[in-house]
Formats: structure tokens, sequence, C-alpha cells
């Protein structure tokens, strides 16, 4: 199980996860609030400045960033088909610069404090008999965990697949890919109910 | 230990993988052996409440399994055959301490239980090491740590030495000898059950015999021969 978490002990690692999040979904708001190009392109070069202070190594970077910048420039390429060279400026600027600051937060942060403050974040809904606070943050810390997950499953069936000589397919390759996720699904949430983690009341 | 099945039946899909069975099992060490498929594995599981009976009733200290579910599962830690899927959150200090988070206990408590139960099993180093990068052996203490700090009484292991090397699974055996919790093993591997104080032997969904494990294991081989 790999995970997109790096140690260290550099300003953001030390930073609160809560001021983290807060200041992720405050950076957010304000990214979508600004259209001049200008103004977005400096919110993308303070960006960069902040996620090169977790100063990682390339390797790194690229295991963390490979995902995002292909979503991005998927992205970018539907909105310059569509809307323009400008919108699709905007685009990029606006989603790369949130891109980095939302990798620099995961990086930073362990998935057992993200579950400890998205808990906390969810407990006004629990007192209004809504839901239960720590399935939420259960939820969402185990997506941050299965990501890396099913990346490197996917991976092992590329391979089974070259070592077989076969070409991998799309079709070939997400249908294991589905079926074992699943199973170990399954026996992520046995596990779970074992432990008592999520208790039945 | 006090388990009771009380005519218990499992069925799957329509299908009877577990026949109605009445048994007590009050022994501190228990093994379980037969070929895959002969219902071992549901039987575990119907202790620790993963599996419901379709019929009849099964208690865990007298506490029902399905009745009350949260307090017959808190006597019973169950450890799965593969580690991995055991280990729900990457830092195993982080994953050994949801157990404890899900009751609420005060942060301090969480820290000192988790240190302890790391202590324990000589794992302490292991704190902030992400699953992954673990040994067999290691990831297989990992879990024994998660689920015994929750405080059961009881440790059901499936499979506990699959896939480990002789390092490793003498590393696991050393440390089911050393539990002071009651234990239920599920295994193939014959020598780890041979110190057990019953053994039952499962073949179709049914206990094919139960007794001391030299005569059990007699017969395990003639029916796997």
């Amino acid at each position: 199980m790999k995970t997109l978490y790096h140690d260290g002990d550099t300003a953001l690692h030390r930073l609160s996860p809560r001021v983290k999040l807060i200041g992720l979904a405050v950076t957010s708001v304000v990214l979508f609030w600004l259209h001049s190009p200008v103004a977005l392109g400096i919110a993308a070069f303070a960006s960069i400045i902040v996620f090169s202070t977790l100063k990682l190594k390339w390797s790194e970077i690229r295991r963390q960033l490979r995902p995002l910048v292909v979503t991005l420039g998927l992205v970018c390429l539907f909105t310059l088909a569509f809307n323009g060279s400008a919108d699709a400026l905007t685009v990029f600027l606006r989603l790369g610069s949130l891109m980095l600051l939302a990798a620099a937060v995961t990086a930073t942060t362990g998935i057992g404090d993200f579950i400890d403050e998205i808990t906390l974040a969810a407990m006004p809904l629990e007192r209004l008999g809504i839901l239960r606070a720590a399935d939420v943050g259960l939820a969402i810390g185990l997506v941050i965990r299965f990501v890396p997950e099913v990346v490197s499953r996917y991976k092992t069936i590329r391979e089974a697949h070259l070592a077989r000589g076969l070409r991998p397919r799309p079709l070939t390759v997400a249908v294991p890919l589905i079926i074992l996720t699943l199973r170990s699904a399954d026996e992520i949430a046995a596990a779970i109910d074992a432990r008592g983690i999520r208790r039945q009341k | 230990m006090d388990i009771r099945f009380n005519q218990a039946e499992a069925r799957y899909d329509g299908r009877i993988v577990l026949h109605p069975l009445t048994l007590s099992l009050s022994e501190r060490r228990v093994g379980i052996i037969g070929l895959n498929g002969s219902g071992k594995t549901t039987f575990a599981r119907m202790i620790n409440g993963l599996v419901s009976p379709t019929s009849g009733s099964v208690t865990v200290n007298g506490l029902d399994t399905v009745k009350d579910l949260d307090r017959s599962r808190a006597q019973t830690g169950f450890i799965f055959q593969n580690p991995q899927n055991q280990i729900i959150l990457p830092l195993l200090k982080d994953d050994i301490a949801l157990g404890l988070k899900a009751q609420r206990l005060p942060k301090a408590d969480v820290e000192s239980a988790v240190a302890a139960i790391l202590s324990r099993f000589g794992i302490s180093h292991l704190a902030d090491r992400r699953s992954h990068e673990l040994s067999g052996g290691e990831l297989q203490l990992a879990a024994f740590a998660s689920v015994l700090v929750g405080g059961p009484n009881i440790l059901i292991m499936d499979e506990p030495t699959n896939q480990l090397d002789l390092k490793n699974r003498n590393l696991v055996e050393r440390t089911i000898g050393e539990l002071t919790e009651d234990v239920i093993v599920i295994s193939h591997d014959l020598p780890l059950v041979m110190g057990v104080d019953r053994l039952l032997l499962f073949h179709e969904g049914r206990i094919a015999a139960d007794g001391r494990p030299d005569e059990v294991i007699a017969c395990y081989r003639e029916i796997a021969a």
C-alpha cells in the first residue's frame, strides 16, 4: 500500500492539518472568484513556490503530480476546443494552482490527521442526526488510502498482460481491476467490522 | 472462552456452507483444520459475527452474535488471511489508533494504548512505518497489535502463517504461543496446530473429527489422501 504522504519537517508539515484544510478551501473559493490571467498567474507562481518548499525528489514529484497533470491536460484541451484559448489559459492557471496546493496538503498531512479533522468538521451534522461523523472521516480516509492502491493494482495487471505477450486493452485491464478492487474492498469492509471501527449502534 | 453454537447453520446463495451445528468451546487454545471450502472460515466468521447464522444461534461469553453484535464482537479479535487488507491506514500507529478513536477515547489514552500494544509485540520501532514497508512477519505482528489493542479476550486467526517464510513463520508461531488471550487458529500448517488443547476437523460443512490434535490430524490425513 503506497501513500501520497511524505515524511518531512517542512513548515507545511508542522502546520496544523486544520489550518491547511481551511486554507485550501478558502484559496479554492478565491481562485474561482479571480478571472484576471495576471492575478491567476501570480497565484500559480505562488503555488509553485509553496509546492517547492516540500523539497521532494523528482521521482516523488512525478508520482504525486502525474495523474493530476494528465487530468489538467484533458480539461484544458476540452476547454480550448469548445471555449477558446483565453478560457483554456484561465482553467490551466486556476486548476493548476489548486492541484499544486492540494498535492502539497496531501503530501504533508497523514491520513490519520485527515480523518480526525474531517470527523470533527462533520460533528454538527451528527448532532442534527443526519449522519455519523466517524463514517464520513473513515470514508474519506479510505478513498485517499485506496487511490494509490488501485494505481498499483492497475500496474500489476498491465505487467501480467505484457508478461504473457498481450497488449493491455482498456476492457481486459478494467474487468480484472474492478473485480480485484471489489474483492479487496469486501475484505477491508470485513476487517473494519471485525475491529469494531464502525459500530452498529 | 465460552463459545456456543446452538443448531447454527450458514447458507450462501441458498447453498449450505455449514450444516446445523451444536458445539461449545471452552478450551484456551483451539485449532481448526480442513480442506479448502470445508466451512472452517465460515465457522470462524460466525464467532466474530461477520457471518450471521441463517438458523440457530451463536453466543460468545453469553452474548448473542446477532442480537448483541457490538458487545459480542468486542470479545473477539479476528486476524484475516491477508494482513495487508487488515491494516486500513498506511501508518501503523494511525491504523492501531483507529479502533480506539472509534470508541471516542481521549487522545492521550489512545496514544498510551498504542504505545503499550506496540511495545508488547516488540514493534515500537515500526510505529511510523508504512505497512507496505513491513516484512510478512512484521505485518502479521502489526495485525495482532491492531486487533488486540481493542482488548478482546479471544483471538481468531485465519491462516496466520500463510505465505510466510520459515523465519517469519517461526516468529508468528512464537508470538501466538506467548499470547495471554484465548486463541482459535485456522491453519493448513499442521505443526502450528499440534500444540492446541482441542482440534476440530471440518469436512463438507460438518465437523468430521473433534479431539486431541494427533488423533484429528490422523483423520485429516485419511480424508486428504
